[in-house]
C-alpha cells in the first residue's frame, strides 16, 4: 500500500516536467521553423550538392591528362651554362617539358621565362597558338576548342591574380570546361567546369557570405546557427518524446507481460526439480 | 498526405537528428573560433634562407644530373636546411600532396639524398621557435590526422610545448608540410565531426555523409511542406505564440 503511493508521486513528478519542456520545444521549434526553415532547405540543399559531388571532379582533375613524359637529357643541346651566360640574373631554374619539348624555366627578377633546352629560343611570353597546343595535348575530354582570351588584368573570380598573364582556353563540351594556362611559364595553372562554379555559389550559401564567398565568421552565419541549435535541441526533444518515449513505453508494457509469463514458467520449472 | 510527411519528419530525425545536431554546432564553431589560431602555427618560423652558399650557376650541371638520373619527368631546385639541392619528380600528380615520387640530389656534390629521421629532425627544427623541445620523430605512411590531405609519407617531429606542437616534413622531397597544435586538433575535431571523415581521408565525399545528407534532404522538405501547411492552417498567427 504505501510503495504505492509514493509509486504515484513518482510518476506525477516525471510527467508534470515534460509536458512543459514539450510544449516549450513545441513552440520553439514551430517558430523558429519559420523564422530559419529557409536557411535549413539551403544547408541541406548545397551539403548536398557538396558531398554528392567527388571533390576531385568539382577540382576538374578529369579535365586534364597528367602526362608522365620524360625528359631526354640528350636534349639539352643549349647548354645550362650557355643560359647562364645569357640570363646572368637567372634564379630557381628548372627542367620540364613543354609539349614534347625540354625547356628551362626560370626567374628574372620574379618575372618568369621559358627557354627551349634545344635552341636557346624565347617561347614566353606564350603566344596563342602554343596555348592552345598546350590546351589541346593537355585536355582529356572530346570537346572542340572554342576559343583564347589572354587575360593580363582584372581576373575573373575562379583565377588568382598571380597567375596573370594567363591563356583562357574555352571548350565546347559537357559543363562548358576552360583551361588557364600561364603565359610565362606554359603551366595549367588551373581548370575550371560550370559544376566548380556552381560549387563555390553553394558554399557561399552553406556559410552564408554573400560578400566574397571566403569568410566563414560572419555575423548572419553567427545568428543563424545559433537559432539553428535552438531549433535542433528542440527538435531533438519533439523526437524523443514523439518517437522514442512511446517506444519504450511499448517495450516496457511487452516486457511486464512476458515477465508475468516468465514467472509463471520459473514456477513450473522449480515444481519439475 | 499531411501524415505521411509528419511520419517522414519524425522517424527521420530519429535517425539523424543527432548529426544534424553535430553539423549545427561544429558549423557554429567554425563560425566562432578564431581562425589564425586554429592554423596551427604558433611557433612557426620562416626557415631563414640564409645567401646561397654557392651561385646557382656553380653548381653542377642540370645536364649532367639527368643523365646520371634518368626517368625524369622534370627537375626543379630546391634549398634544405641553406643547402641547394636538385629535387627530380619521378612519378607526378596533380598537387603536391597527392602521392608523388621524388629524388633529392645534392646539388653540389650530386649525391643521392635522402631525408632521414636527422635530416627531417633539423629542417623541423629550423622552421619552430617555440620553446619546446623535440620529444619523438616518427614516419608516418598512412592517413596524417593532422593534415588528412598530405597522400605522402612525412616526417612527424613533435614538440614538448605545451601547445603539443607536431611539425611534419615530407620525407620523398624534405618539404615542411607544416605545424599543427592543439588548437588545429581543436578545430580538425569539428571538422572531421561535421565532414563524417572518421577514417581522416580529408574528404567530405565518403559514403556515411552521403546517405546522411541524402536523408537530411527528406528530413528539411519535409518540414517545409509541414511549416507551409501551418501557415495555410493559419497556425503562425501571433495568438499562438
Amino acid at each position: 500500500m504505501e510503495q504505492s503511493t509514493i509509486n504515484t508521486t513518482h510518476v506525477k513528478k516525471i510527467n508534470r516536467k515534460p509536458i512543459r519542456l514539450l510544449s516549450l520545444s513545441h513552440k520553439i521549434h514551430k517558430w523558429l521553423a519559420l523564422l530559419i526553415g529557409a536557411q535549413f532547405i539551403i544547408w541541406s540543399i548545397t551539403g548536398a550538392y557538396m558531398v554528392f559531388f567527388d571533390i576531385d571532379y568539382i577540382h576538374g582533375d578529369s579535365l586534364i591528362i597528367n602526362h608522365q613524359n620524360k625528359i631526354q637529357p640528350e636534349h639539352l643541346t643549349y647548354s645550362s651554362k650557355a643560359l647562364f651566360r645569357q640570363y646572368p640574373q637567372a634564379e630557381n631554374l628548372s627542367v620540364g617539358l613543354l609539349i614534347d619539348r625540354e625547356v628551362y624555366r626560370f626567374n628574372v627578377n620574379s618575372q618568369k621565362y621559358i627557354v627551349d633546352a634545344t635552341n636557346g629560343d624565347l617561347l614566353s611570353p606564350l603566344n596563342k597558338n602554343k596555348a592552345l597546343a598546350l590546351a589541346k595535348h593537355a585536355y582529356s575530354g572530346r570537346g572542340e576548342l572554342i576559343s583564347a582570351e589572354l587575360i593580363t588584368a582584372d581576373p575573373p573570380f575562379e583565377l588568382s591574380a598571380r597567375h596573370l598573364p594567363a591563356w583562357r582556353i574555352n571548350f565546347d563540351d559537357f559543363g562548358s570546361p576552360a583551361l588557364y594556362i600561364s603565359a610565362n611559364s606554359g603551366k595549367i595553372v588551373t581548370k575550371r567546369h560550370e559544376f566548380w562554379r556552381l560549387f563555390d555559389w553553394m558554399f557561399r550559401l552553406h556559410v552564408m557570405d554573400y560578400d566574397d564567398g571566403e569568410n566563414v565568421s560572419n555575423w548572419l552565419l553567427f545568428i543563424f546557427a545559433l537559432l539553428a541549435i535552438f531549433a535542433t535541441c528542440s527538435g531533438l526533444v519533439l523526437s524523443y518524446y514523439k518517437a522514442i518515449k512511446p517506444i519504450i513505453r511499448q517495450r516496457k508494457k511487452a516486457i511486464k507481460s512476458s515477465k508475468y509469463i516468465g514467472e509463471n514458467n520459473t514456477l513450473s520449472m522449480d515444481d519439475k526439480s | 498526405m499531411m501524415q505521411w510527411v509528419k511520419k517522414i519528419h519524425k522517424w527521420v530525425s530519429l535517425l539523424i537528428g543527432l548529426q544534424v545536431f553535430i553539423w549545427v554546432l561544429s558549423g557554429l564553431i567554425f563560425n566562432v573560433i578564431d581562425h589564425n589560431k586554429a592554423r596551427g602555427n604558433a611557433y612557426r618560423q620562416a626557415i631563414s634562407t640564409k645567401q646561397n652558399i654557392i651561385a646557382e650557376k656553380d653548381l653542377l650541371p642540370v645536364e649532367s644530373i639527368l643523365a646520371a638520373y634518368p626517368d625524369t619527368i622534370e627537375l626543379s631546385q630546391t634549398t634544405l636546411l641553406s643547402k641547394p639541392y636538385y629535387l627530380l619528380t619521378k612519378e607526378q600528380a596533380l598537387y603536391q600532396h597527392f602521392a608523388n615520387t621524388y629524388q633529392l640530389v645534392n646539388a653540389i656534390s650530386g649525391e643521392l639524398t635522402i631525408v632521414d629521421k636527422q635530416l627531417a629532425t633539423d629542417i623541423a627544427k629550423a622552421s619552430y621557435n617555440g620553446p619546446g623541445n623535440i620529444t619523438s620523430t616518427t614516419l608516418l605512411t598512412g592517413n596524417i590526422a593532422d593534415f588528412t590531405k598530405q597522400k605522402n609519407p612525412s616526417w612527424q617531429v613533435n614538440f614538448s610545448d605545451k601547445l603539443q606542437t607536431s611539425v611534419y616534413v615530407e620525407q620523398g622531397s624534405g618539404r615542411l608540410v607544416g605545424h599543427s597544435n592543439s588548437d588545429k586538433r581543436f578545430a580538425n575535431f569539428f571538422f572531421m565531426l561535421h565532414f563524417m571523415d572518421y577514417n581522416h581521408e580529408g574528404s567530405f565525399n565518403n559514403v556515411q555523409i552521403i546517405f546522411f545528407a541524402f536523408v537530411t534532404l527528406w528530413l528539411t522538405l519535409s518540414g517545409l511542406v509541414w511549416a507551409i501547411h501551418l501557415l495555410r492552417l493559419g497556425k503562425y498567427h501571433k495568438k499562438y505564440i
